[in-house]
């Protein structure tokens, strides 16, 4: 159960992690941030506070015996000094970004938490995406929100063809992760490392795809399933385009949602109503165990994908 | 926990009423008693058997009020009015003006002393706050503005409400409030006793800005569609929705009647919708919709009032109306 701080220096203390966020579509990360951190400022302002200071005033005529008094200092009144938490106090980053109309798990490091989105992300977990999409129409941002450029006629399209074109896909993606890791193709340490399984990339260049797959097929509609590392909402739109060629037909997406980032899940998230004090630092809690009951989150031990 | 100022403010002009002399008829200047101590005596350590309490230490330039506070009388009777200077500072031309500012005048006392009789001891602090340049004002001036408003036929009660609402109110003169309130007689077709309760339902949209009153009135009558008679309706019941932002409106409007199906009328009807943030209603109204009880239409079963989908918390929203568990809403949120 959700308990809610009793004071507020201690409640700020403990705010050093990171945080498991459900974010909502069409909300840029940045605003997600600001959101944050206002709610956190306002829920911190709102506890009991330290008392207020005293200060010491020695009153009097210099050339006589002069008086000592305790009078409370009123420069440290909160109507003087401002709110007691600001939204500077706090540093806020993100693991890695999801684009504006993408929705679903977002990790955001708050205070020290920083360091540990850093650390998460060159680690490079893989992202799980339910990519929807639509067939039948092209347009020219390859999402719901651009001109139509192409309609075409998807009738010949069953789930049999789109499954075995994913496939191929899926495939094509995992030759090119083999070939970007500098070995040369036909080296016998080539074979050795394919042999253990599939590898993460070097840099954050070059979007990957582990793995792909149609869940749901409702003709013109159709959900996709895929993990990558490097993707980038753009790249996954024009996946959905590329997919609607390959058809012979056209397609463009209609949604993102990240459901999964390394160990951290859509359950985990926390929704929009849900973010105040008390829950941001359960929440806070939770990811923590994960991160402490799994190492190679932050510190992978080799090139092989292991989350 | 320090708040930081973009520009800092300069005391030394405004210092007079910071500096406090401990005797009142101590009447020479500080730096010509400087030179007479330092004529006298050659050395600055050599004892002294003078009274030097009387002067006060040097103020530096500061960012804030927090530097001056505990030795400006002006400052502590505006803390014990509760009224919140850190807001206040973030404006370095008020905070000069302010600092300057003496309650020993007849003015400043009389003018203090009239907003209370207006606004009640518990909203001064907050009064003060959102308009501290109301002290500068004559009081004459003030009361003016007052009888103007009695002039008019206002009830007591609805003056007190007008300047408790918006504390910009007696800033304006009664020139500029005629011609407001003509304006709104005019543009909304109102008759006198319309004209009083706006005024008084809502104190600001008289005083706000006027470009952005008939940007929105441009939307609601020419993009929103809504005839002359269903405006002046939507204008007596929330003139809140002159205030918002044209394209966030739009967006609710849009929603709720192109996308939920809801007539003008229902929607003029229940017109808090269109203030409530879109997100709330959207995810209600998807929620209701993929399980078949989207129904709005009072004369069919099953009918869901509009103001379910932005009243309540979720859990009362669950239970009386989507008759599911909050945990079910949680899980549907997630799939947004």
């Amino acid at each position: 159960m959700v308990v809610k701080p009793r004071d507020a220096a201690l409640a700020y203390k403990t705010l050093n992690g990171i945080v498991c966020i459900y974010k909502p579509p069409c909300v840029p990360v940045r605003r997600v941030q600001q959101m944050i951190i206002t709610n956190l400022c306002r829920d911190l302002n709102a506890l009991p506070d330290r008392p207020q200071e005293k200060r010491i005033e020695i009153v009097g005529a210099t050339n006589a015996p002069m008086t000592v008094k305790l009078v409370p200092n009123y420069a440290d009144d909160p109507l003087i000094c401002g709110p007691r938490y600001i939204q500077d106090d706090f540093r806020c980053s993100w693991a890695t970004h999801l684009g504006l109309f993408t929705s679903g798990v977002l990790l955001l490091g708050i205070n020290d938490g920083t360091r540990l989105t850093y650390h998460i992300n060159v680690a490079r977990p893989t992202r799980a995406y339910k990519v929807h999409g639509q067939l039948g129409k092209a347009t020219d941002t390859y999402f719901w929100n651009g001109k139509t450029v192409e309609r075409s006629t998807f009738s010949h399209v069953t789930r049999e063809k789109i499954d075995r074109i994913v496939a191929h896909m899926q495939l094509a993606h995992q030759k090119t992760m083999f070939e970007l890791s500098g070995l040369h193709m036909d080296s016998q340490a080539t074979y050795e490392l394919a042999s253990q399984g599939v590898i993460r990339p070097a840099n954050n260049k070059l979007p990957v795809i582990y793995g792909l797959k149609c869940v749901h097929f409702d003709p013109p509609n159709f959900t996709l399933e895929v993990q990558a590392v490097n993707e980038y909402e753009k790249y996954l739109w024009t996946l959905v385009h590329d997919l609607g060629i390959q058809l012979k037909t056209s397609a463009y997406c209609t949604g993102l949602q990240c459901i999964r980032q390394g160990k951290f899940d859509l359950e985990l998230a926390l929704l929009r109503k849900h973010w105040k004090i008390e829950y941001l630092i359960d929440n806070m809690d939770r990811c923590r165990q994960i991160l402490e009951e799994n190492e190679t989150l932050l510190r992978p031990k080799s090139a092989h994908l292991s989350v | 926990m320090r708040c930081t100022l973009l520009k800092r403010f300069s005391v030394s002009k405004a210092i007079n009423n910071a500096r406090r002399y401990h005797s009142p008829d101590y009447n020479f200047d500080l730096t010509n008693h400087n030179l007479s101590v330092q004529q006298e005596q050659k050395n600055a350590l050599q004892r002294t058997s003078e009274d030097l309490s009387i002067i006060t230490s040097y103020f530096p330039k500061s960012f804030n009020f927090a530097a001056y506070v505990n030795s400006s009388n002006t400052l502590q009777t505006l803390l014990h009015l509760n009224v919140n200077l850190s807001k206040i500072e973030k404006k370095p031309f008020v905070a000069e003006k302010i600092l300057k500012l003496n309650f020993e005048e007849e003015n400043t006392k009389e003018i203090l002393l009239f907003i209370k009789d207006y606004v009640g001891v518990e909203y001064i602090g907050h009064f003060l706050t959102k308009n501290p340049l109301i002290l500068f004002e004559t009081a004459e001036d003030l009361k003016i503005r007052v009888n103007y408003l009695e002039s008019k036929k206002f009830q007591n009660e609805s003056i007190r409400k007008i300047i408790t609402q918006n504390p910009f109110w007696l800033m304006f003169s009664t020139i500029r409030i005629d011609k407001r309130l003509g304006y709104y007689q005019e543009k909304f077709k109102l008759c006198g006793s319309e004209v009083r309760y706006l005024a008084t339902k809502q104190p600001n949209l008289i005083t706000y800005n006027l470009h952005h009153i008939q940007t929105n009135s441009f939307v609601i009558k020419e993009e929103m569609g809504f005839n002359d008679n269903e405006v002046k309706e939507l204008i007596l019941k929330i003139p809140k929705v002159w205030m918002i932002n044209q394209h966030s409106l739009l967006e609710r409007f849009n929603y709720v009647h192109n996308v939920m199906k809801i007539p003008h009328e229902k929607v003029l009807h229940y017109p808090n919708i269109l203030l409530c943030r879109n997100f709330k209603v959207k995810q209600r109204h998807i929620f209701l919709e993929k399980l078949g009880r989207a129904q709005y239409d009072a004369t069919k079963e099953n009918y869901v009032p509009l103001s379910a989908l932005i009243e309540g918390t979720d859990q009362d929203f669950c239970r009386t109306y989507a008759k599911c568990l909050v945990d079910d809403f949680n899980t549907f949120l997630k799939t947004m």
